[in-house]
């Protein structure tokens, strides 16, 4: 009966090894699909203060880019909803080519909306029809003020991984060759969605709070709604610290590679060990380790209730850390550290072997860090078909939960698998980071083995697994 | 006088170059037709983006995950250079196992440009699964999303509909429901489906929301059809007539939102239906309960008299709109910035504005810069709009804004009618709202003392 559901069982570092073969990435990936390239690649420009996108493509990629990472989310933060403009390529278009009309809309974008900064963005007609995006912004550079850029970035062209990283590569031309270094100050780099979102803000205001505690300034939070002005003085800082190790990595290393300014490589800063690192990642190059060690010991301190809790629901357990609709690849294995810090033992549920495809450089990382937790894939991540996959998985968590007398479950609330369980997408629950992040999984966690008793409602169950 | 400025009210040289769009591609108005038949398989053959898409359409029929699938070929460098259709051939023969009844193929821009060809692999494939397959050629740069639902309408009715021989008696068929900009316009398909019920009409099929797959076998046994949109639908609608004298009714008609608009179509749906004792009874009825309801609620809309408006919207909902916040709310709309320009939506437009004696500018397929610099030149004191035109007002210091269309930052769990008398007051009610919410003061002056 386990067997059956169960697609692989192993560490990380085994089932990395069968993805590197291609043992584990289905041939069709017909459902569950994440964004295409060059919605990753919007996404991280986006994060620029008046910058003016010129989306050399169909109205239809274009609107959904803007939908989902602009309208809704300013809302939010108190920011102007700026334009997401595009060629709205049509037949004749991509018969004839649209280089001319891209250079006649840079222009009219400048016109338009007086923007510090264009970025032109090929679609994938305008990749396939092989319109020259670059050659066309150095043309346009010629004849407006605004600083033009392109990012080849059809969403054909790669995986979402490759849109994020060719936008953070395409953003180190704006950055210039620095008069003088900016003393004990460094960039937060690998954020995106800026001037409408970074995902989860908090946990952003706590690396920041964490930074001006041990004496270090930041110059910006590239991409996460920083201005063309921090983007263009971002050589002249000491040291980038990464927002997320998995998007801030690629950033971090070409910076380094070419401008040689150190990039502190520590995970996310979930618990205690981890956080401290982080902190130390910064403090150490910067020239601040006492004053960081004091923050530390104080802020720890500080948080004696807190890690009782958390030890208390921890010691001992078996924590079932599903990624599948939440928290995503990187934060899970960063829990996985976590849990096992305050004396778990983590199981890994579910990371998609694209997803390990996909976040290779983080992943060998972490193991590098000696992160090798036990991984669980079961048949239901690889059903067809969203409704079933969900469904599937769920029953398959409800068998691996029983299979343990003291399993714990860490994930989202989509799922309840009838054991204690931690909800980390309760929206109050933020930061995770840091030390207020502790303070608020301890919370998580108190509530978890409170009510731990009670059953899924008939309302919940129903709505996201059928009748 | 008339003052229709027409497209090119804006364009200057470079106007046509770029453009901040309203709209979605026609991909994804062809998904969105598609995903209202009930139960079916939506396949995206495209990369993994246009997948997104597709998602958003699922979300705007309301469709339910229990039963409706959508799959993506997720298309990569590989089969751009050396073509996809086996790919596509693969996953069709895999979605099997899902037991669908019906799959539709939607082509994105990159498998058109490359040359997959769709139909044929579609017709190759049939013997080989145990449910239907409708290929809809409808890659983004096909047009916006209007187009999309006409182009998916055409290869739907051409695929599933066939002369069934005999009409019945009493029969409507309902097009395009679902190109509407009410967040919830399942709500105005509903309340369309309750009037034609009272008057004794059989609606045969609905293109599409909730599509039966045996509703297209009856669709040409309609004797008459609806189209429920100004934006998109009346290629359908002509063909129907063209090929199965299906008559349409209410033809050049604005649809019915307010007293006037629709009182005249009730009207004339009780005389093509027989049912004229019926219309006037609900439309009597009708306007009895908004003026009870407002008189007894309220009526904020006194504090609003005369103010020059803009309605920045859809055709199907800014063109009857402008006959109800004239007449009915005694507003003076300056400005109409339609997100779309079909021939027979401007005439009805020109038709309305005569018989109202207005003269606002009018922007047809309007893009976001071009509404806002509208707004700016205008001036008006109150917009009917989206989420979009809030952002614009505050920046200009524009009053008010009344989120009526999508996307609006409001959750709606129950579908809201802005047809009918309902409508009316669920209209007045998203006026009442933003209304309020604007004068909420963000300040406190002094702390309580409890």
């Amino acid at each position: 009966m386990y067997d059956s559901h169960i697609a692989f069982r192993g560490t990380l570092q085994q089932l990395l090894e069968k993805v590197e073969r291609g043992d584990m990435v289905p041939k069709l990936q017909a459902s569950h699909a994440p964004p295409c390239k060059f919605w990753t690649a919007f996404q991280v420009i986006n994060g620029i203060r008046h910058m003016a996108p010129v989306i050399h493509g169909p109205k239809g990629c274009t609107y959904s880019v803007s939908s989902e990472y602009k309208m809704n989310n300013c809302e939010y933060h108190g920011v102007p909803l700026e334009p997401t403009s595009c060629t709205a390529q049509n037949e004749a278009d991509v018969v004839y080519g649209g280089e001319a009309k891209l250079l006649e809309a840079v222009k009219e974008a400048e016109q338009r909306y007086h923007p510090e900064l264009i970025v032109i963005f090929s679609c994938c007609c305008s990749g396939i029809i092989g319109d020259d995006v670059e050659t066309i912004a150095h043309k346009a550079e010629q004849e407006v003020n605004a600083k033009v850029l392109a990012i080849r970035s059809e969403g054909f062209g790669g995986d979402f991984r490759s849109g994020y990283e060719n936008a953070f590569s395409v953003i180190m031309e704006l950055m210039e060759p620095p008069t003088k270094k900016m003393e004990k100050t460094i960039n937060v780099i690998g954020a995106r969605q800026g001037p409408t979102y970074t995902e989860w803000t908090e946990d952003l205001d706590e690396i920041e709070r964490m930074v001006y505690a041990i004496g270090a300034k930041i110059n910006g939070i590239l991409c996460g709604g920083c201005t063309v002005e921090e983007i263009r003085r971002a050589r002249a800082v000491e040291l980038n610290a990464s927002w997320c190790y998995d998007w801030g990595q690629k950033l971090g290393d070409l910076m380094e590679e070419r401008f040689g300014i150190p990039y502190a490589r520590t995970g996310l800063p979930y618990g205690l060990k981890a956080t401290e690192e982080w902190i130390m990642g910064v403090a150490g190059p910067l020239g601040l380790k006492e004053r960081a060690i004091e923050m530390v010991a104080k802020e720890t301190g500080n948080l004696a209730g807190e890690i009782d809790t958390l030890r208390r629901f921890f010691d001992g357990k078996t924590a079932l850390v599903e990624i599948t609709e939440f928290p995503g690849p990187i934060r899970a294995l960063a829990l996985a550290r976590m849990v096992q810090e305050f004396g778990a033992h983590p199981i890994v549920v579910n990371i998609h072997p694209y997803t390990v495809k996909e976040r290779m450089p983080s992943i060998k990382f972490l193991l590098g860090q000696g992160q090798n937790p036990e991984v669980i894939l079961t048949k239901g991540l690889f059903s067809l078909g969203t409704f079933r996959s969900s469904w599937e998985t769920e029953a398959e968590l409800e068998m691996i939960a029983a299979l343990y007398d003291n399993a714990i479950y860490l994930g989202s609330p989509l799922r309840q698998p009838g054991v204690p369980q931690v909800n980390l997408t309760t929206m109050t629950g933020y930061p995770h980071f840091g030390y207020r992040g502790i303070r608020n999984l301890a919370r998580l966690v108190q509530s978890s083995m409170e009510h731990a008793h009670r059953p899924r409602s008939r309302l919940f169950r129903e709505v996201l697994y059928g009748n | 006088m008339i003052d229709l400025t027409g497209t090119s009210e804006f364009t200057t040289t470079l106007a046509q170059r770029c453009h901040d769009p309203y709209l979605r591609c026609a991909f994804y108005g062809a998904a969105q037709t598609a995903l209202g038949v009930t139960g079916c398989c939506v396949l995206a053959h495209s990369p993994q983006g246009c997948y997104m898409l597709v998602d958003a359409a699922f979300d705007w029929q309301g469709a339910d995950y229990t039963e409706t699938l959508i799959l993506s070929t997720k298309l990569c460098e590989d089969e751009i250079v050396h073509g996809g259709e086996e790919l596509l051939a693969r996953t069709i023969l895999e979605a099997q196992e899902l037991e669908v009844p019906i799959m539709f193929v939607l082509s994105a821009c990159g498998p058109e440009i490359i040359g997959d060809d769709i139909v044929a692999v579609c017709e190759d494939m049939r013997s080989q699964v145990n449910f239907k397959i409708v290929p809809i050629k409808c890659a983004g740069f096909r047009g916006d999303q209007n187009d999309g639902i006409d182009i998916a309408l055409d290869a739907i009715l051409k695929e599933l509909v066939v002369d069934g021989g005999k009409k019945v008696s009493h029969s409507v068929c309902l097009i395009a429901p679902h190109a509407n900009s009410n967040p919830t316009w399942m709500g105005d398909l509903l309340w369309v489906k309750e009037i034609l019920n009272r008057m004794g009409a059989q609606v045969l099929a609905t293109l599409t929301h909730d599509t039966a797959l045996s509703e297209f076998r009856e669709v040409s046994s309609a004797e008459s059809c609806i189209v429920l949109s100004h934006d998109a639908g009346q290629k359908a609608g002509d063909y129907l007539t063209q090929q199965f004298g299906i008559e349409q009714l209410c033809k050049g008609m604005p649809l019915p939102v307010g007293f006037t608009n629709t009182h005249r179509w009730l009207k004339e749906l009780g005389q093509r239906l027989d049912a004229q004792d019926v219309a006037e009874k609900i439309a009597s009825d009708g306007e009895k309960m908004v003026v009870e309801q407002c008189r007894r609620k309220g009526l904020e809309q006194f504090f609003m008299h005369r103010e020059p408006v803009a309605i920045v919207a859809d055709g199907t909902v800014g063109i009857p709109l402008l006959h109800f916040i004239t007449e009915d709310l005694e507003m003076i709309p300056r400005l109409l910035c339609l997100r779309s320009c079909l021939q027979g939506a401007k005439e009805i437009l020109e038709r309305e504005l005569e018989e109202l004696n207005l003269s606002p500018k009018v922007i047809y397929s309007a893009d976001v810069y071009q509404s806002k610099l509208a707004l700016s030149e205008v001036k008006p004191e109150a917009v009917f709009g989206s989420n979009i035109e809030r952002h614009a007002t505050e920046e200009l210091g524009i009053p008010f804004v009344f989120r009526l269309v999508n996307p609006i930052s409001r959750f709606r769990s129950i579908n809201r009618q802005y047809f009918g008398y309902m409508g009316m007051l669920n209209i007045i009610e998203c006026i009442h709202n933003d209304w309020l919410d604007r004068y909420r003061s963000r300040k406190r002056s002094y702390k309580a003392r409890w």
